[in-house]
């Protein structure tokens, strides 16, 4: 505020000209604007912020005829702040409050209008009572470490989460204007052993009225456990969490919403309600086994199983702490400060020794059970040692490669599903740069053995391409971005290619791998039985056959809804079929397999367009029986399987009635219902 | 500086002579855009920026805007700076004009 000029230096001679003003705007015509052509138009006035009007101005709060807040020193001035001779209750109520007020800053609001509008976390140490005084350290110390989580795993986006502290820290205040004092700095050990000392002299109490049925004191015991047992959990990622006890309580002090308003910038959007502690407590019990959840990952040795959890974890819509979380479990430093630091490594100097990844062993371990190339077995008899030593080196120059591409992956996957789709894209490029590293890390390898190529490097970048293609494709389904007359060529596109790809890719890395296996068998032990062939990838392999024919099922449905016009077409001069298809897959272009063009799907699906009907819906109910008998063939279904086979079997019958002739000449378009499955809709005639 | 005298006097008397033809009320909108107006709001907050634009329904654009709060003894609190806003006619209570400065630009 140094830079403005005080206004008490600019004098200004008001006239009032409200009725003149009210008067001559009657000359304006209806939706007319008056306005100085040459400097400011439409545009400019487009980024106006709205002055009352709730969501864009933020001062418009702070005059509803309140009294001016006050602050910390001003509230105790006033005597409208207890410092010391509490009730139980009403060190609940405040506890409490500050929960809500957490909660909500973790579902994207700013800290200054949640947890800082508490005044006690203002100027904790002027608080004689010991414990909120220990309390209100705790917070401080618990936000710092929820801060620090979320910014290493670097998942977040300004709809989850506001990063700034609007200068809040242990040992200064804004809003007093304090420097910042570092010896007010607690470190972790003494932030645990205030709360601990706390807890005991508050067990104590609890044990002397223990003949209270509402025990308060206890329930004040559970809180400040459970704000220790948090704390030391964020910070060594994944002890056990205890919940705290339920009880809620109305009365509280000290919380002033409006203290920070004018610390916001002036176009400071968001209108902020504070979380009904009700809701608060029940996010916190969803918060502790989000995080137990994303803990599992640690039991995640392999690579795929990994991103399969990563993935999983992700369509749960697990909230921001957790999402971090789970990225700082499975991989320290960060999946994002990994891929940076292989981004400046790769930037540097050329034949600067590379920088070890954890992530490198865990990407090599991953080829090796997906392909087990003989450029990773321990000793390959087919290669003379020099040749060795040069295949080696290629294979550690394609894995560092792999890293920061890989390492983005997990990230994406973190980051809230609406914002994963562009990132997908995104890393579809670095894919296709990687794809064409494997083809030559291939032949250079089998060059050296003098064998036919085996594409052992390529099929396993192959595959995580298609799985990236395929989610990038899914997820417009799920955030509802394609129309209903874009809905076949999605399907076709998924149906003929990707799904049948990724099966053909799954099958040769599971050929690939058992002949690695048998080299190795053979060279072990010539007598011993070989053994039996596990299939590592049957599930994957089954699943990928479902979806396929899930997806030729709405394919071939689509189709026939065209053909008998229930489906609504736009006016091709108006919106091209052409031009929308080239947008849909044009990510999908870099890479290898080819992008299969519009001219290409039209000539494909020329033939369908002359078949009945009835063919199609029976085509469409043959995929959608076949997907049900292949995943009725699993013997533990999870979640997933069960909604596939519920959509599965649904669409199964209305295809089969439609193929019967039921409806044939009604014009309403069918409902697509994505409320069981968020890629697979259920159909519905209406 | 004549501009907005003109202005004034025209307003003290519509009958004015002076002009041979009566200016109507969007050329004398035209007139005040780029200068400062001091906007009060039916919740008794102050806004002082550059007019900039306006329509039939008197919303108001200003520009380089700052906040004062209710201005009962005078404006004495920091403002705050909002930047361009746009203050819906509804909730104009009175609009002021200063005549210190003359308009940045003489298109008009």
């Amino acid at each position: 505020m140094e830079n403005v000029v005080p206004s008490s230096e600019v004098t200004y001679n008001w006239v009032d000209i409200t009725s003149d003003f009210f008067k001559h705007i009657q000359d304006l015509q209806l939706g007319e604007l008056l306005h100085d052509g040459h400097l400011f138009g439409l545009f400019e006035a487009m980024s106006a912020i709205e002055m009352m009007d709730p969501k864009m101005d933020a001062g418009m709060l702070c005059n509803r005829g309140n009294p001016k807040p006050l602050n910390f020193p001003q509230a105790v001035a006033a005597g409208k702040l207890k410092l010391d001779d509490f009730e139980p209750s009403e060190l609940i109520g405040i506890m409490d409050a500050t929960m809500s007020c957490i909660v909500s800053w973790l579902e994207g609001h700013s800290l200054a209008q949640t947890v800082f509008t508490n005044l006690y976390l203002h100027q904790p140490y002027s608080i004689p009572n010991k414990l909120l005084k220990s309390y209100c350290i705790a917070i401080y110390k618990l936000l710092d470490c929820i801060k620090d989580c979320i910014n290493k795993a670097q998942v977040f986006e300004e709809e989850d989460f506001q990063p700034m502290g609007y200068g809040y820290r242990l040992g200064s205040n804004p809003q007093s204007g304090n420097a910042y004092d570092a010896s007010l700095d607690v470190s972790e050990q003494k932030c645990i052993a205030l709360l601990r000392e706390q807890e005991d002299v508050l067990n104590k109490k609890a044990r002397v009225n223990e003949e209270d049925p509402h025990n308060l004191w206890s329930a004040l015991a559970a809180r400040i456990r459970f704000t220790r047992m948090f704390y030391q959990a964020l910070l060594h990622q994944g002890k056990e969490l205890n919940l705290w006890k339920n009880l809620i309580h109305q009365t509280q002090w000290g919380f002033e919403p409006m203290i920070n308003q004018r610390l916001l910038p002036p176009t400071f959007p968001r209108y902020t309600r504070i979380k009904p502690r009700a809701e608060a407590l029940q996010y916190f019990d969803e918060l502790v086994s989000r995080l137990r959840r994303a803990w599992k990952i640690t039991s995640c040795t392999n690579f795929h199983t990994a991103l399969d959890f990563f993935m999983e974890f992700s369509r749960q819509r697990a909230c921001i702490l957790s999402r971090s979380a789970l990225q700082l479990l499975y991989l320290s430093p960060s999946p994002a400060t990994t891929a940076s630091m292989a981004q400046s490594a790769m930037n540097g100097p050329v034949g600067q020794p590379r920088p070890q990844h954890a992530f490198v062993e865990i990407l090599r371990e991953s080829v090796k059970s997906f392909v087990n190339p003989p450029a990773l077995t321990p000793k390959s008899p087919l290669m003379s040692s020099a040749q060795l030593i040069n295949a080696r080196e290629f294979v550690e120059n394609f894995l560092a490669r792999c890293v920061r591409p890989f390492a983005v992956l997990l990230q994406v996957c973190g980051h809230n599903r609406a914002r994963q789709r562009d990132k997908f894209a995104m890393l579809l490029d670095e894919f296709a740069a990687l794809q064409e590293e494997a083809e030559s890390v291939d032949a250079v390898l089998s060059g050296a053995v003098g064998s036919p190529p085996r594409a052992c490097f390529g099929t396993w970048i192959l595959y995580h391409v298609l799985r990236v293609m395929i989610a990038y494709l899914l997820s417009g389904l799920e955030l509802e971005l394609y129309s209903v007359h874009e809905y076949h060529y999605i399907f076709w596109y998924l149906y003929e290619f990707l799904y049948g790809w990724l099966v053909s890719a799954v099958g040769r890395a599971e050929s690939l791998g058992g002949e690695g296996v048998k080299r190795q068998d053979a060279k072990r032990s010539g007598s011993r039985k070989q053994k039996k062939r596990s299939r590592p990838y049957a599930r994957e392999g089954l699943m990928c056959q479902v979806m396929q024919n899930m997806c030729g099922g709405y394919y071939k449905a689509l189709v026939a809804f065209k053909l008998q016009g229930k489906i609504r077409q736009p006016q091709p001069e108006f919106d091209n079929e052409a031009v929308r298809y080239k947008h849909r897959f044009a990510p999908l272009s870099v890479l290898t397999p080819p992008q299969v063009h519009y001219h290409e799907f039209c000539e494909m699906t020329q033939p369908l367009q002359y078949e009945n009907p009835v063919i199609l819906y029976l085509g469409g109910c043959k995929h959608f029986q076949q997907a049900r008998s292949l995943l009725e063939t699993i013997s533990v279904p999870d979640q997933e399987v069960t909604d596939l086979l519920k959509v599965a079997k649904t669409n199964f019958v209305v295809l089969k009635l439609l193929a019967g002739g039921h409806k044939r000449d009604s014009t309403t378009p069918p409902d697509f219902d994505f409320t069981v499955h968020r890629h697979f809709p259920i159909i519905k005639l209406m | 500086m004549s501009d907005t005298t003109e202005l004034k006097n025209e307003n003290d008397s519509p009958q004015n002579l002076d002009l041979q033809i009566p200016l109507d009320g969007k050329s004398k909108l035209r007139k005040w855009l780029n200068m400062n107006f001091r906007i009060e709001m039916t919740d008794g907050r102050v806004l002082i920026g550059v007019f900039l634009c306006t329509d039939r329904d008197a919303n108001v654009i200003l520009g380089a805007c700052s906040e004062y709060l209710a201005s009962g003894e005078g404006e004495t609190e920091e403002p705050r700076v909002l930047g361009l806003v746009m203050v819906p006619g509804r909730h104009i209570v009175s609009i002021q004009l200063d005549d210190t400065t003359p308009p940045q630009n003489y298109y008009y």
